[in-house]
């Protein structure tokens, strides 16, 4: 009986991953664009990690398609698929895309990213990536923001100088800035440098503390809010997963956390100078649109950044801190909660 | 193709360190934490070599004797300090954190413009730039090939007996008068060897060194082995080196199939799932007969 069970399940297996190659092999690729003139497009989103900037820029991204004419259920089948933070897995992935003979991956934060632009490099599949804070530093344009092949997208670099100015003018007596960031993550790694060269002009000198993972985050978070007059967040993975700890943490010392977009400041961070993720989405999705209708090549265009940052504020979060968030900085918000969103 | 391609692609260069990790927990009965961070570690060696130009065919051997290097660490850490096995590994896999880190410089070095094994200016002058599928498994192929054929040939050696010796009754070996001690370190050292080159050729094939790239790679080894094992028990013609390969090809394809068939929330699921099948199909059916005292 045992035999059987065995032999059925061995056949069905094997049945499938012939399946599985066949669709792949059916349609092997060929050297002119691939997508114009198409009627039809299947794209692969190639996501790093659950949370919530990087399923804003999911969603922003397929509502930017939307807007150009490309809507799923009309002309366009989407596949998604998540990394689960795990590089590995992020390589599968973008080797199934390719084996799947997609018209264009897209690949959310920069393992992905990266991962996507190996499996494609030579296949002319065209990589679109968003939410990559350095796409220079992660090789996949060059300096002058050119393209390094087929790939091309947009950048969440963090508004900086707009962010310390904001602080300043939040807590005109804070000297430190504490950072916590995650070691594996290179986003955060080039942020910090940048934070720890700006900051002078501020006024604020930067305390940084790095952890390996999720498990050392309140650890670290105490050692920090010993010595800083307040927290600032990255894009980092990891440590906005971990939010409400550290949210909780710095409320029983009274010291403020801000934020580096909207969905922190909802949680509870005090204000941010952050980027909208679902309209990077949108602009990564026209992006996207363009080189599906074979309008423009990946490789022509320049990555793009979104140029404006929007300030966020949290009034209850200043409330329960006995903080006065200054009346010009109140108008100034895109948007303001009065509320601190439990989930 | 394309999928079964990749799948061998993968599947043959954690082959190499599912190699590895066959010397320690099968041969040695020493189950090393260490690989976590001794994968990632040849990736670092790579990466950082390349980027200053090393030949890229160089820095496989470079990568192999840093493992080396750390599991002579891991070995000594046990043999001389007498810590335990396990916590040898993790105390290696601690440490070798933040120097992969140092060697590599940062966390993420991208290797797409760089020469690796697969294209440099030889194959460039042989494809004219494009390299064809086939050409990645051939060179993976080769590698594998070659540690596999020096592995076996060094088992049949007295070293390689006296390792086998170490795992299975260490008291023999004492009694021959050897150091099963320093056994211990060899054996970790050329395991350690192998998990580095398996790191260095993967960060080539996929051109980039990631810090979080090691994350359970003790777990897909040892499942490797133990898929490889067990499905290949009754194949007396096969060396267990080929079976341990071909386990870690299996492995990749139940990764991949249970990605490609599963829906976005059940991948791991599935995967855990495959294994089941597989081992179960691999089981000693033998009823076991009782022996009454």
């Amino acid at each position: 009986m045992k035999k059987k069970i065995a032999f059925i399940l061995s056949m069905t297996m094997m049945a499938v991953s012939l399946a599985g190659c066949g669709t792949g092999g059916a349609e092997s690729g060929s050297g002119s664009p691939k997508s114009a003139g198409k009627s039809q497009y299947t794209i692969g989103i190639s996501q790093f990690a659950e949370h919530g900037s990087l399923d804003n820029c999911r969603k922003g991204f397929i509502e930017g398609l939307k807007e150009e004419g490309i809507e799923e259920g009309k002309n366009l089948t989407v596949k998604v698929k998540n990394a689960d933070a795990d590089t590995s897995m992020a390589t599968q992935i973008a080797s199934n895309f390719v084996s799947d003979n997609v018209d264009l991956i897209c690949g959310i934060a920069t393992p992905s990213a990266q991962a996507a632009y190996n499996a494609a490099m030579d296949q002319n599949i065209p990589v679109i990536y968003t939410a990559v804070t350095d796409p220079v530093e992660a090789q996949l344009a060059t300096d002058d923001q050119k393209p390094a092949g087929e790939v091309t997208g947009t950048s969440d670099k963090l508004p900086i100088e707009a962010q310390l100015a904001m602080i300043r003018e939040v807590l005109p007596d804070a000297k430190t800035i504490g950072i916590l960031y995650t070691t594996s993550e290179a986003n955060s790694v080039s942020s910090i440098a940048e934070y720890e060269k700006l900051a002078g002009q501020y006024g604020f000198k930067i305390k940084k503390s790095g952890v390996t993972n999720t498990s050392e985050i309140q650890l670290a978070a105490a050692d920090l809010l010993d010595a800083a007059d307040c927290l600032t967040n990255l894009t980092d993975n990891t440590v906005v997963s971990a939010l409400p700890t550290v949210l909780g943490m710095a409320e029983e010392k009274h010291i403020p956390v801000f934020g580096s977009e909207i969905e922190q400041v909802r949680k509870g961070c005090l204000a941010a100078e952050g980027i909208e993720y679902v309209e990077l989405g949108k602009q990564t999705g026209k992006m996207a649109a363009q080189v599906l209708k074979g309008e423009k090549k990946a490789s022509e265009m320049k990555y793009e950044t979104v140029t404006d940052s929007s300030l966020y504020v949290n009034e209850k979060a200043a409330e329960d801190l006995e903080i006065t968030i200054p009346d010009t900085m109140k108008e100034r918000a895109v948007e303001s909660f009065t509320d601190i969103s439990q989930n | 193709m394309n999928f079964l391609m990749s799948i061998l692609e993968q599947g043959l260069i954690y082959g190499i360190m599912a190699l590895g990790v066959y010397i320690t927990y099968k041969i040695l009965d020493f189950p090393d934490l260490g690989v976590d961070s001794t994968f990632p570690l040849g990736a670092a060696v790579t990466a950082s070599l390349i980027a200053k130009g090393m030949n890229p065919y160089l820095t496989l051997l470079v990568s192999f004797a840093a493992g080396m290097a750390a599991g002579v660490c891991t070995g000594l850490i046990h043999v001389k300090f007498k810590v335990r096995d396990l916590l040898s590994g993790i105390i290696v896999m601690t440490g070798l954190y933040n120097i992969n880190l140092f060697i590599a410089g940062t966390n993420n070095v991208p290797l797409f413009s760089e020469e690796t094994i697969f294209k440099n200016h030889f194959t460039d002058s042989i494809f004219q730039e494009k390299i064809p599928r086939w050409w990645n498994i051939a060179v993976i192929l080769v590698v594998v090939l070659i540690c596999k054929i020096l592995l076996d040939l060094y088992m049949k050696t007295q070293s390689g007996y006296l390792l086998r010796a170490v795992g299975d009754n260490d008291v023999i070996v004492t009694s021959l008068a050897r150091d099963r001690g320093n056994i211990k370190i060899l054996g970790l050292a050329i395991s350690n060897g192998l998990v580095s080159l398996s790191g260095s050729v993967f960060a080539q094939q996929s051109r980039v060194f990631d810090i979080s790239m090691g994350t359970g790679s003790l777990v897909i080894g040892l499942a490797s082995v133990i898929i490889g094992i067990s499905f290949f028990r009754k194949a007396s013609f096969m060396k267990t080196t080929t079976a341990v390969i071909i386990g870690s090809i299996i492995y990749k394809a139940c990764v991949a199939l249970a990605l490609k068939v599963a829906g976005d929330k059940a991948t791991k699921l599935i995967t855990a799932l495959l294994f089941l099948v597989i081992l179960i199909i691999g089981m000693d059916r033998k009823k076991k007969v009782k022996i009454h005292a």
